[in-house]
């Protein structure tokens, strides 16, 4: 009888430390990958502004070369973009805005700001795509910043409460 | 042949945007492999050029000489027309938009006309574009099959030859097609082809795409894509030691020095040039000096009487006599 209680309450504490750690984790995870979409930009930045590259070459580049967590998304908008005739390049980038909120932890004001690169993408000259990318980057700092404020303040918080939520769960059942 | 052509067409019109290539695509065949120009014009009915002859095309793909008939292109067809011509990537053609048209895959030419703006360094930019003509390239390979001999100075040379026609009679299209024959060598000559240096100042010759000319102009053949014509000899007489310098579509003070350039290495060249008769080129002043100074031993006139790139007749530049023609010689 003991070995059954011991077991089951060694199993509720886990389930709920391992569910503070999972929200915990959206944190840093969504930290990491702004750092990576950063990375990504850049990497587009200049296959457009130095390379000079079309469009649909650029994105196939920074798939290439950008780390496949995050430059996945760059791979899918080139494909909707040559498939989709109807399509223009801002529609391809909002085939993918659910997608990655889901999968990459990013809230609204990321995927606003990715989609406002799409808004601009190709449609002008090389100086006035250098500009626009100045300002994408800078607000994706501003952005980094409070998710690195949001990730020390909450992680730890949502893992301390999965392991107590645990052990209070627990005495109650005792 | 004409299947090629249709097929020519229908890779032309996958540029377009959905609604009028859908349009387009339902024209008979017969006008498909014959279509010349595609003129795109904002709040103006959709228009093609075929055999000399313009039409309005309809939403259902007939053609009409009524203009009210005509399915209408809106600002948004232009606009997402001219993003597949520029494959979303605007600032990878700027240096093209600048001169006014863009080559598509296949050498076909795109003109671009609308608001130009004026930086410090010359034009810089078109915005709220208004209108896109697509020019659908057709080589012709052998059209100067029968023309090559009048131009072969035997036994190893050729005559400095001046190509002379109205716009869209052919000029480049034979220009082309004497590249590739002199490039490829002539057989009854006993000659192992000439090194042939291209200037293609407005990328119409060559057709280059990404760096591969996208016409057949021979395998001795160098292209200087992009370049201007005087900047575009020194280089080639530098470098590239052509023995015949081709360039399209003569006419500035600058031009007349770079052939003045050419002359003075011994190399020779084949121009063109708009116009219609010698009184035209001695009316205007550069070119004036290039027939006084008898420069040119060829002049071939073009005309489309008898369809496009009709030899109507060639003179020699030294007596100004017409020489006389086989029959057949288009």
């Amino acid at each position: 009888m003991i070995a059954l209680k011991l077991i089951g309450g060694s199993l509720i504490i886990f389930s709920s430390t391992m569910l503070g750690f999972y929200y915990g984790n959206r944190y840093s995870k969504r930290m990491e990958n702004l750092i990576l979409l950063e990375n990504c930009i850049k990497i587009l930045e200049t296959e457009i502004v130095y390379g000079a590259s079309p469009l649909p070459e650029a994105l196939f580049n920074v798939y290439r070369k950008g780390n496949k967590k995050v430059s996945y998304i760059f791979e899918k908008i080139r494909v909707h973009l040559l498939t989709d005739k109807e399509a223009d390049v801002f529609n391809s980038f909002s085939t993918i805005a659910q997608e990655i909120k889901e999968k990459l932890n990013f809230k609204t004001e990321d995927i606003e700001l990715l989609l406002s690169l799409g808004r601009t993408l190709g449609s002008s000259d090389r100086k006035d795509q250098e500009k626009n990318f100045k300002i994408i980057l800078n607000q994706l700092q501003v952005l980094q910043k409070e998710a690195k404020k949001e990730r020390d303040k909450n992680e730890r918080m949502y893992k301390n409460l999965g392991i107590l939520m645990g052990i209070a769960i627990l005495i109650i059942l005792l | 042949m004409e299947e090629k052509d249709i097929g020519i067409y229908e890779n032309v019109i996958e540029y377009i945007s959905l609604e009028l290539s859908n349009a387009l695509n339902k024209i008979p065949d017969k006008y498909k492999a014959n279509v010349e120009e595609i003129r795109l014009r904002s709040s103006f009915p959709l228009n093609i050029y075929c055999m000399n002859k313009d039409f309005f095309v309809t939403r259902e793909g007939l053609l009409t000489k009524d203009k009210d008939k005509g399915m209408i292109v809106g600002k948004k067809d232009i606009m997402k027309t001219f993003q597949l011509i520029s494959n979303y990537s605007v600032y990878a053609f700027e240096e093209e938009i600048k001169n006014g048209f863009i080559t598509l895959k296949g050498g076909h030419r795109v003109g671009i006309s609308g608001k130009v703006l004026y930086g410090t360094g010359g034009i810089e930019n078109i915005k709220n574009i208004s209108s896109l003509n697509i020019r659908i390239a057709r080589e012709k390979i052998g059209v100067s099959n029968k023309l090559i001999k009048y131009i072969i100075d035997y036994p190893s040379s050729i005559h400095n030859t001046l190509i002379i026609s109205p716009p869209q009679c052919g000029k480049t299209t034979i220009l082309r097609d004497l590249i590739r024959n002199l490039s490829n060598g002539l057989s009854y000559l006993n000659n192992k082809g000439f090194k042939v240096g291209v200037i293609d100042e407005r990328s119409e010759i060559a057709g280059m795409y990404n760096g591969v000319p996208q016409h057949d102009i021979g395998p001795r053949t160098d292209v200087l894509d992009g370049c201007n014509k005087r900047d575009g000899t020194m280089m080639l007489l530098r470098a590239m030691s052509p023995e015949i310098i081709a360039m399209d579509e003569i006419g500035s003070i600058d031009d007349v020095e770079a052939i003045h350039e050419i002359l003075k290495a011994g190399v020779k060249i084949i121009a063109t040039v708009h116009g219609s008769s010698v009184e035209d080129l001695i009316s205007r002043r550069s070119l004036s000096i290039l027939v006084n100074e008898r420069i040119f031993k060829r002049y071939i006139f073009l005309d489309n009487s008898l369809g496009v790139g009709t030899v109507k007749k060639i003179i020699d530049g030294e007596t100004f006599n017409p020489i006389s023609l086989e029959k057949g010689v288009i």
